[in-house]
């Protein structure tokens, strides 16, 4: 019989335990680290870069990458505020921001699979371009005034569990099943580790890296819809520096960059690692400054053990 | 008079395998050299000893009677050895005269500043004889590849080269590009240096040569004089004599399953036409560059044709992408197998269900165990060892990634199987499998393509050999046709109409 703990990947074990050892070390330098609200704050802070993280995965598996998600956020976010504090029906708005960030994905994804351009340069492109019309449409300013109706979606919860953390954990299960039991997963993976063979293997390349673009600007609306939630208004300048978190967590989760291999639950924990270092250091009073060298070493050090235990597992 | 180069008793061996026997060369001062045989026959294994790429186990090396050490690329042009490879290795954005001085470029102000203008005159200098039309200052990029090929003969020169070594020089020029290359090499023999020739056309090396080394199978089979030597005695020794015969059970049928009419790609595809039956094997001979692989691609949908249509039970295949191809019963078990056939990473039964995951799936989700049994069962079929389809195919043999490719199509209900290069790759004991699941895939009624550069294996497996020569189809052999001497005759242009005995 197969325990649970020999069905989780040895890489993915790896992370946890990373997660534990810093873990370990702030519980024992603070007393409030290790109590239920500080570790549901953890949680609730990962969620929007666990939104992001999980359909960079996507990509990255599938042999792209996404520098463009924190604008398609803020134009997500800008446009389904307005539609918010224009009176249109909440699920309606909700919808409406979800297909801005779906259509940018679509844009992305064909530039890159008809136009035949690179994916960094593409979405670098739009990291622009999507910004730029954020910013033109609102003027530059914050959009105030989101009805309570929809501020109370995000900022309930549920049996003691905030309710974007339930959301994030319910998009975590479905990127996991795309991934690991559905035909397109096996697709990602495929033209992500060798796009040609793929080809020849009859899989349909272009519309794998349409999906893959199009799941990860649908996750950058969800992540803006979550923060203007909390915080009551959309600015045009949300999501600055999303896509490097984002991309953090997912290769300190086992993502690798050259494509083919990635895994969900390294992504999320990847994200409560970037999470609970924040966390932690902020608790011991540690300068902002010095967090950020934190984080920067954390991502470095799981480069170099990845390095020199790769091969593994296959 | 003494030889410029003299290789005696030359051994390579790679691990266990000898891959050259105790091989001997002379070429003596301005002697134009061929060096023949057969892919596989050991001339680049010769040429990469002789460049430094490649230490040899053991064997002589003296030039100008003197004993040479060449234990690096870097030693050998230091004794007076260029290569020129059939890929050129240049640097496309540089200028011809960079490209020239590359890595020896002629320094002033105490070596702090690349003189250009020195270069360039240099570099003038040497190309004047040999083709003044090009540019120095030109980007290597905007020349043509005779052009290149010049560029790369002046590189040679100025390294003081006294042995040039050319890998078919000539597989991508025109005739009249040939011309022009003869003046050169005629030119550089008259200045004394020698030239060692590599080619599989025959006229070439009759019209340049005045000796030619022959190889096969590694070892050294004899050395003629041109041209006095008939065209029919080179052939015969370079593929010799017909190999122990290997049975071959004949699986086909009258009943055509797929018709390939006036398929066209460019100059590597020409109005290819024929037809495949039920349970045949159809091998595909011709050397390199002859266009088999590229007809096999356009087939398979991995290439757009230009023109011509592929059909299959009468009917005109719509779509030319590879998934369009596997829909109508073709799959491709490609050469390069790591950059078209696997993705190393994932596991077997990932890579062998890759066309089919639709069927393995049901409401959208894959059956995992479904999938394990299903490519299990095909796995044991073809013989994987071992028989683990959860391990990533990357950690697997040749040979047992190449049954994995075979069970993937298996499984994919695939009717006409495309091989190119079958065995490439694989060691001998897992060939015979290979062979033996093509004659199996036969006796199914399903239909076989195999392409092919080895001729006994071409020989051993096809009931019918089409064998290609620059783009066309220049014979189509069946039963007793079929023999080396008839397809290498067939394969090898020969632009001098006559000297075939």
């Amino acid at each position: 019989m197969k325990t649970v703990f020999s069905r989780i990947r040895f890489r993915d074990a790896g992370t946890l335990l990373g997660l534990i050892l810093i873990s370990a070390v702030f519980a024992a330098q603070s007393d409030t680290f290790l109590t239920t609200p500080n570790l549901v704050n953890i949680l609730q802070q990962s969620t929007i870069n666990a939104c992001i993280a999980l359909g960079m995965t996507l990509v990255i598996i599938s042999g792209g990458i996404d520098l463009s998600v924190g604008p398609v956020a803020a134009l997500s976010a800008v446009l389904g505020a307005a539609m918010l504090v224009a009176g249109v029906p909440v699920p309606l708005a909700i919808a409406g921001a979800l297909a801005v960030g779906v259509a940018c994905g679509f844009v992305n994804g064909a530039l890159i699979t008809w136009g035949g351009l690179q994916p960094f340069i593409v979405t670098l492109g739009g990291l622009s371009l999507y910004r730029a019309l954020a910013l033109i449409y609102t003027g530059g300013t914050p959009i105030f005034g989101l009805p309570d109706e929809f501020r109370a979606l995000t900022n309930g919860t549920l049996m003691g569990i905030p309710n974007p953390v339930i959301v994030v954990g319910v998009l975590a299960i479905a990127a996991w099943v795309i991934l690991n039991k559905t035909p397109l997963g096996e697709y990602f993976m495929a033209v992500g580790g060798n796009p040609e063979a793929a080809r020849i293997a009859g899989v349909p390349v272009t519309l794998t890296k349409m999906a893959a673009y199009m799941i990860s600007g649908l996750m950058a609306a969800v992540a803006a819809m979550i923060l203007i939630g909390r915080l009551g208004a959309a600015e045009p300048t949300m999501g600055t520096l999303w896509e490097l978190d984002a991309i953090a967590a997912a290769a300190i989760g086992g993502a690798s960059l050259m494509g083919g291999r990635g895994s969900i639950p390294g992504t999320l924990i990847g994200c409560i690692i970037l999470g609970t270092l924040r966390n932690g250091l902020t608790l011991m009073n540690v300068q902002a400054f010095y967090q950020l060298l934190a984080t920067g070493i954390i991502i470095i050090v799981a480069m170099l053990i990845d390095k020199v235990t790769s091969g593994k597992e296959g | 008079m003494q030889p410029r180069l003299s290789l005696s008793g030359v051994t390579k061996r790679f691990g266990s395998v000898t891959v050259l026997h105790d091989v001997s060369l002379t070429v003596m001062p301005g002697q134009v050299h061929g060096l023949l045989g057969e892919n596989g026959a050991g001339k680049s294994t010769l040429l990469n000893i002789l460049s430094g790429v490649l230490p040899r186990s053991s064997g002589a090396l003296t030039i100008d009677g003197a004993a040479v050490a060449i234990a690096s690329p870097r030693d050998a042009a230091a004794a007076g050895i260029a290569m020129i490879h059939q890929e050129l290795q240049q640097v496309p954005e540089l200028s011809v005269a960079q490209n020239i001085f590359l890595g020896a470029s002629l320094r002033r102000m105490g070596g702090m500043i690349v003189d250009r203008s020195a270069q360039e005159a240099e570099a003038r200098r040497i190309l004047a004889p040999l083709d003044a039309s090009i540019d120095v200052t030109a980007p290597v990029r905007s020349l043509r590849v005779a052009q290149r090929q010049i560029v790369e003969i002046a590189k040679a020169l100025r390294a003081n080269a006294r042995i040039i070594a050319m890998d078919e020089p000539t597989s991508s020029l025109t005739p009249a590009e040939f011309e022009r290359l003869v003046v050169v090499i005629e030119k550089l023999a008259a200045q004394g240096v020698s030239v060692i020739y590599v080619s599989h056309k025959m006229d070439e090396v009759f019209r340049l040569c005045q000796a030619a080394t022959i190889l096969r199978d590694g070892r050294l089979i004899g050395q003629v004089d041109l041209p006095q030597t008939p065209v029919a005695r080179v052939i015969e020794l370079m593929v010799g004599r017909e190999l122990v015969h290997v049975a071959h059970n004949s699986f086909a049928t009258d009943r055509v399953v797929a018709q390939v009419r006036g398929l066209s790609r460019g100059r590597a595809v020409r109005d290819v036409s024929f037809a495949l039956h039920a349970g045949e094997v159809l091998g595909i001979a011709g050397l390199v560059g002859s266009g088999r692989t590229e007809l096999l691609r356009l087939i398979a949908g991995v290439d757009r044709a230009d023109s011509g249509v592929v059909m299959v039970n009468g009917v005109e295949v719509a779509g030319t992408s590879p998934r369009a191809r596997i829909a109508a019963g073709f799959g491709l078990v490609p050469e390069e197998r790591k950059r078209d056939g696997i993705v190393r990473h994932r596991p077997i039964a990932s890579n062998v269900g890759l066309p089919a995951m639709r069927a393995f799936s049901r409401a959208g989700v894959i059956r995992r165990a479904f999938l394990k049994a299903r490519t299990e069962a095909l796995m044991r079929q073809v013989n994987l060892r071992p028989l683990d389809v959860t391990r990533p195919i990357g950690s697997f043999s040749g040979g047992n990634q190449q049954k994995a490719i075979i069970g993937r199509w298996l499984a994919a209900g695939t009717r006409i199987f495309l091989f190119d290069e079958p065995t490439r790759g694989i060691d001998v004991g897992a060939k015979a499998e290979i062979y033996d699941l093509i004659e199996r895939l036969a006796a199914e009624g399903r239909a076989v393509i195999v392409v092919s550069s080895e001729l006994p294996e071409v020989i051993r497996v096809s009931d019918r050999v089409l064998v290609m020569q620059e783009g066309r189809v220049s014979a189509t052999l069946a039963g007793a046709e079929i023999s080396e001497a008839a397809i290498a005759r067939a394969a090898i242009p020969n632009r001098q109409t006559g000297t075939i005995a």
